[in-house]
């Protein structure tokens, strides 16, 4: 398999007022080809920032500051904005938290697709684009018809399909989906999730999902990383991510989560309030709710490492691996 | 004790019958209505004390209108509302008001919107007792500080004369719960009261509540969209469909064995939690509008993959098909009364 991304100990941090707020700090993974991750944690953790810096879209009052993002083996941190333009959407595609809003209300939505392809591909011709994005709408479940409305025209979720469309126009590589659902329901949903899944197979693209409900990741990613605070505190399959979560936060995560799936298991809570990424300490930054915490985790931040084959965890007292564990003992 | 226990809940607390709320669509505000949105259209269900009902479906299936309803937020348009055996539906003297609000409180769905940012945590929490005159100030500041420590907000001293934009999301949405309870209310009607929430602080969120309600026997109505919450929060479930109310019955039995085709789809699409378990879905067509005069037949009717003919002429009827669990649909003609 190839690596499509490799992104290493990334490094982006916003500044303002108060200070930093190091919303990506160190951060590592690789996607390999025709891989699809899931990128979980709670509001405000980085998700969205480690993305952004993915697309080199980034606020004002934030920089880069450290590492590498390898797309294809070559670093796009230190790609001019014009060798960049040629990467995002044809190269690496993203569609975006709260999407349905990305589109431009006074334009009909095929010409906003057929609008990217030909920015990005100046041999095509109108025709050929209109042809594509009419190939498109088959592939998401839209009726080619709808082309030429305009998006007050398209309920929530056809919205979501067309935002689908426009970031397959150009044949990514990569497709970095945000939160691709949140704002629908389960059944609209459940019929999104389907429709993505199926053409990242067909097309063997690399995806990245984030989102914070791990069941939607549950089903869509076969590799799971885990956010905690600027950080990923691990990774690995889905499968060992869900069996046999070795860092605390992550195993609270797993049992703390309602299922309408099976027995009907007592919730468990993770005590204490999420973390404050503005001036994070330099010591573990699940210490303040962690069951496991000793003098250690106050003192140092715990390395990223790899703890058995595939399985990368950031804590000083990973879980004992050969058995399911649980936080409440 | 459990025998005392189930003898409280024997009591009906509230009890609904034929409950309509239509909104009238006008041109403009003088003009009359030619039509009408039928929010809520003829719910029927009665909740004992100490029980918690969830109402669960899609969004703008009239939930949110179903709560003010009942809390008299909202003037019915049709049907009768019985709290403790006596009638609320009109609430004429202002004696009346009084006593039913004090025994009644809501938890609104955004604890970004519902809290007012001008006000401290002590004004916000205390408004209800002062609205109903109760107690002394030195009173109302040891109720609040009690209740603040009850949802986990603690040391309540150093947050009661802070603002709601000093708090968290989480933090922000217990003070909202415990504004709700100052007032030791006997039915409450919670609008997706975690919604905002992340997933840590949810669970002790949803922990609390469920803690509160069994220790001080409160009436609840729940909603929420999210059926795996339901499950943790509910004793019973309500599906709504479109103003309609259809399906009911025990939280297990209706999650474990739904029956309305509407329902099987809502639960079918849940995502588990479990990257083994291959999940089967059953497909439906379409997103929701909205009921505006609604013809006298199945709601679903267009949307669902086992409608007969019969469903586009006729209304089906609530069906009980045993233990209470109740299904409008005609598929279950045989097995219902
Ligand atoms: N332009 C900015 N300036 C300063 N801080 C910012 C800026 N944008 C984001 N942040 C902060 O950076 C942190 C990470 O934000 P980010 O949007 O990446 O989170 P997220 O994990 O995507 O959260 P969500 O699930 O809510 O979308 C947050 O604490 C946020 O408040
Ligand atoms: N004050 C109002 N005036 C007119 N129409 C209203 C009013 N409030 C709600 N509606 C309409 O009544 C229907 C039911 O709305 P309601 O807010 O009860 O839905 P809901 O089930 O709570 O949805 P959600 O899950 O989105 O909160 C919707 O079609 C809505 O547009
Ligand atoms: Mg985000
Ligand atoms: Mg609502």
């Amino acid at each position: 398999m190839s690596a499509v991304l490799e992104v290493k100990d990334l490094k982006m941090y916003y500044s303002t007022k108060q200070g930093m707020v190091k919303a990506a700090d160190g951060i590592s993974f690789t996607v390999n080809q025709g891989e699809s991750m899931g990128l979980v944690g709670e509001s405000g953790c980085g998700k969205t920032s480690v993305s952004m810096s993915i697309m080199r879209l980034l606020a004002e009052n934030a920089k880069i500051v450290g590492g590498q993002i390898l797309f294809k083996g070559q670093d796009i941190v230190k790609l001019k904005e014009e060798e960049m333009n040629k990467i995002r959407w044809a190269g690496i595609a993203m569609i975006f938290q709260a999407a349905m809003n990305s589109l431009n209300p006074v334009y009909r939505v095929g010409d906003q697709i057929i609008e990217a392809i030909l920015a990005h591909e100046p041999d095509v011709t109108f025709e050929e684009a209109r042809e594509r994005v009419a190939e498109l709408y088959k592939l998401v479940g839209l009726d080619p018809k709808r082309m030429d409305n305009y998006p007050h025209e398209y309920s929530g979720g056809m919205k979501q399909r067309a935002v689908i469309a426009m970031s397959l126009a150009c044949n990514p590589d990569l497709i970095i989906a945000d939160e691709p659902t949140t704002a629908l329901d389960v059944i609209v949903q459940d019929m999104i999730l389907k429709e993505l899944s199926k053409i990242q197979k067909k097309l063997n693209m690399s995806m990245i999902y984030i989102s914070h409900d791990i069941a939607v990741i549950a089903e869509v990613a076969e590799k799971i990383a885990i956010m905690y605070s600027g950080k990923i505190v691990e990774l690995s399959d889905a499968v060992t991510i869900f069996k046999k979560p070795a860092h605390p936060y992550t195993v609270g995560l797993m049992s703390s989560f309602p299922s309408i799936h099976g027995e009907k298991k007592k919730l468990v809570t993770i005590p204490g309030e999420p973390p404050n990424l503005l001036n994070a300490p330099d010591h573990c930054r699940f210490a303040p709710r962690c069951p496991f915490a000793t003098k250690e985790c106050w003192e140092k931040t715990p390395p990223y490492e790899e703890i058995e084959p595939n399985h990368y965890v950031a804590c000083f007292h990973p879980q004992n691996l050969r058995k399911q564990v649980s936080i409440n003992g | 004790m459990d025998e005392a226990k189930s003898a409280v809940a024997q009591e009906t607390v509230l009890k609904v019958e034929h409950l309509k709320k239509f909104f009238p669509l006008r041109k403009s505000p003088f003009s009359r209505a030619k039509s009408f949105l039928h929010a809520v259209d003829d719910l029927n269900f009665e909740i004992k004390r100490g029980e918690v009902l969830g109402l669960v479906g899609e969004s703008g299936c009239g939930k949110t209108t179903t709560g003010k309803t009942l809390l008299r937020l909202y003037e019915p348009t049709d049907g009768k509302i019985t709290f403790l055996g006596k009638d609320v539906t009109h609430l004429k003297s202002a004696q009346d008001r009084k006593w039913f609000h004090s025994k009644s409180q809501m938890i609104f769905q955004d604890p970004f919107e519902s809290l007012n940012p001008r006000k401290t945590i002590f004004d916000i929490v205390s408004e209800p007792m002062n609205i109903q005159n109760e107690g002394s100030l030195k009173q109302r500041e040891e109720r609040v500080m009690e209740i603040l420590k009850r949802v986990g907000i603690s040391p309540p001293d150093a947050f009661l004369w802070r603002y709601p934009h000093e708090l968290s999301g989480g933090q922000r949405q217990r003070v909202a719960i415990a504004r709700a309870l100052v007032m030791n209310p006997q039915f409450v009607v919670a609008d997706e009261p975690t919604s905002m929430l992340d997933v840590s602080i949810r669970t002790q969120v949803m922990t609390l509540m469920m803690d509160l309600i069994a220790d001080m026997h409160m009436t609840f109505i729940y909603i929420t969209h999210d059926l795996a919450v339901a499950r943790y929060m509910t004793d019973h479930i309500a599906v709504m469909y479109l103003g309609r109310m259809v399906e009911y019955g025990e939280t297990e039995d209706v999650i474990q064995n739904p029956l309305h085709p509407y329902t099987k789809a809502l639960i079918s699409a849940v995502p588990i939690p479990d990257p083994e378990f291959k999940r089967k879905s059953l497909q439906i067509k379409g997103g929701i509008g909205k009921a505006i005069d609604p013809p006298k037949i199945c709601r679903f009717y267009e949307r669902c993959p086992f409608a007969t003919e019969r469903c586009g002429k006729e209304e089906p009827p609530l069906y009980d098909v045993g233990n209470g669990h109740k299904v409008a649909c005609f598929l279950y003609e045989k097995d219902g009364k």
